[in-house]
């Protein structure tokens, strides 16, 4: 069998993120071509070349949707591949589609326009007669998750909000963040926060805000010829073991996590090598569960591991852009994972360091969210409590 | 749960109208496979162990412990009356079932503390799997 995990030949060339903010007034397709538009430039690729397209199928204008045919009506000419999905889990399925000679130049935009409809999500509410009854919603869901643990292994609340209060550390210092400029959330502040969810105070929930964002795959070949240097796309896995918000929420992605494992023995790759881990922090508890179930540390550790794991200068610096919690969540985040990677790998990261623009950091973690020279990185997403992939990501 | 008039209430399919008309009796009813006995929640077409067509709506003991719970102080539509609480429940035969508990003081909830069905009277035709805490 042809080893094809762990090689280089598969690679992000472009990446782009619109304005996140609340209640934008624009349009979802609007703001995704604005990513298409940017993600392609930053490639230096022009959109004749995309015969590739993986996002969510979302309504668009006059019923049609935005479906494989509303796309290659849209751009012009034939695509030759697309899926539904987005973040890790796309660029996984682009890199075996780009190996299989399938497609050549695969994007994966996302964009969401959540927020004119108020400042609670809906996706996640499905109206299913054993769902909608309940009152079930999406930080209620993850709030019987986080209580769980908390029962099973003593994790505790206040470890919790330590992760939340690094996600809205970062994003004080990123300009880029919706919450940028607001009162910084400290643990005793979001212990004492707005309760949503029991044990889930409202700045330990994601945001609810619009944006866009794309990234561009393409093989080591055509990426030659790319404006920034390839980041390398070495392996990783995805599974989906249940029906997310339908069914009752557990932990029992603690169960499958030997298949999350494998993905770094196929690629080469030992946990103690990797810099970055730019997990999902969807609620405060997700980390916990996360590292848990990537194999960074045993199911029960994670509370007392990943609080210090995850700053900046901790041995695996996560949410540096501020994470779900306080960059951004447009309905489907998963990509900024990736894209926070490739932008730390190129040194391309907007902080109030004053010469982050010319790559100058001070690494002063009062202005300063660059991680120091990684070069091994995971991003995950999605993540949900039956939902999870994660990529590998290399510079050279 | 007080009024349960203004939440959306369950649009039994052709599926599921069985365990329905058991609730609405006051009974909880499962499905178990004919090939291999495996109980299943939600409702499903084939058996998620064996993939088995054939199965029987068997009553179950509406017993179980509390596997986790969350008190909700944010509704998400208005219907709901705050702060309540939404809970999983993992029943004596097995399957975890989402649900809401009524009747149970909050002070003496605990994960892991038993509970029993209790059923909560929605309209003529829905009675809704309520859980509460077993005496």
């Amino acid at each position: 069998m042809r080893k094809v995990n762990g090689a280089r030949d598969i690679a992000i060339v472009g990446v782009h993120a619109t304005r996140q903010q609340k209640k934008s007034g624009r349009t979802v397709v609007s703001m995704m071509m604005e990513s298409i538009r940017g993600a392609l430039d930053d490639a230096g690729i022009p959109l004749s070349e995309v015969d590739g397209y993986i996002s969510y199928i979302f309504p668009a204008g006059n019923g049609r949707g935005f479906d494989d045919g509303a796309i290659a009506e849209q751009f012009g000419h034939p695509i030759a591949m697309t899926a539904q999905t987005s973040g890790a889990k796309a660029v996984l399925l682009a890199g075996a589609a780009i190996r299989a000679g399938i497609a050549k130049v695969v994007i994966i935009p996302a964009a969401g326009a959540q927020s004119l409809a108020g400042d609670m999500a809906t996706y996640t509410r499905p109206t299913f007669e054993f769902t909608e009854w309940t009152g079930s919603m999406t930080p209620a869901q993850y709030g019987i998750m986080a209580r769980r643990h908390m029962h099973e292994f003593g994790t505790t609340i206040e470890q919790m909000a330590e992760i939340a209060a690094n996600s809205h550390y970062n994003a004080s210092i990123n300009p880029q963040a919706v919450r940028f400029g607001d009162d910084v959330q400290t643990v005793e502040r979001i212990l004492n926060g707005r309760m949503i969810a029991d044990p889930l105070t409202q700045p330990m929930c994601s945001l609810v805000n619009d944006g866009a964002s794309c990234i561009v795959v393409t093989s080591a070949e055509r990426a030659q010829d790319c404006r920034h240097p390839p980041v390398w796309v070495l392996g990783g896995a995805a599974e989906t073991h249940g029906n997310s918000y339908f069914e009752a929420p557990s932990l029992r992605m603690l169960g499958t996590r030997q298949l999350m494992i494998d993905g770094f023995a196929r690629a080469g790759v030992r946990h103690d090598d990797i810099d970055i881990v730019m997990c999902y922090d969807h609620f405060a508890h997700g980390p916990i569960v996360q590292f848990e179930t990537l194999g960074f540390c045993e199911p029960g550790e994670g509370g007392a591991y990943v609080p210090d794991a995850i700053r900046l200068d901790g041995v695996h610096p996560s949410s540096m852009d501020g994470g779900n919690l306080a960059y951004s969540h447009n309905m489907i985040p998963y990509n900024f994972k990736q894209i926070e990677v490739v932008n730390q790998f190129r040194n391309v990261v907007e902080d109030l360091c004053p010469g982050w623009r010319e790559g100058v950091h001070t690494y002063d973690r009062a202005i300063c969210r660059k991680v120091r020279d990684p070069k091994l990185s995971v991003g995950c997403g999605p993540l949900t409590d039956a939902r999870h992939a994660f990529t590998i990501l290399a510079k050279d | 749960m007080t009024a349960t008039t203004d939440i959306p209430l369950p649009q039994p399919t052709e599926l599921s109208r069985p365990f329905w008309e058991a609730a609405n009796e006051g009974r909880l009813t499962l499905q178990r496979c004919d090939a291999c006995g495996h109980l299943r929640w939600t409702p499903q077409i084939l058996c998620t162990n064996c993939l088995a067509e054939p199965f029987t709506w068997v009553d179950v003991s509406g017993r179980g412990r509390l596997y986790s719970y969350t008190i909700v102080h944010r509704a998400p539509l208005a219907g709901f009356e705050i702060p309540y609480v939404l809970a999983v429940v993992e029943l004596e035969e097995g399957p975890l079932m989402l649900t809401r508990l009524v009747d149970s003081p909050i002070e003496n909830l605990a994960v892991e503390a038993p509970v029993e069905v209790a059923f909560t009277r929605a309209s003529d035709e829905i009675n809704l799997y309520t859980f509460r805490l077993a005496g």
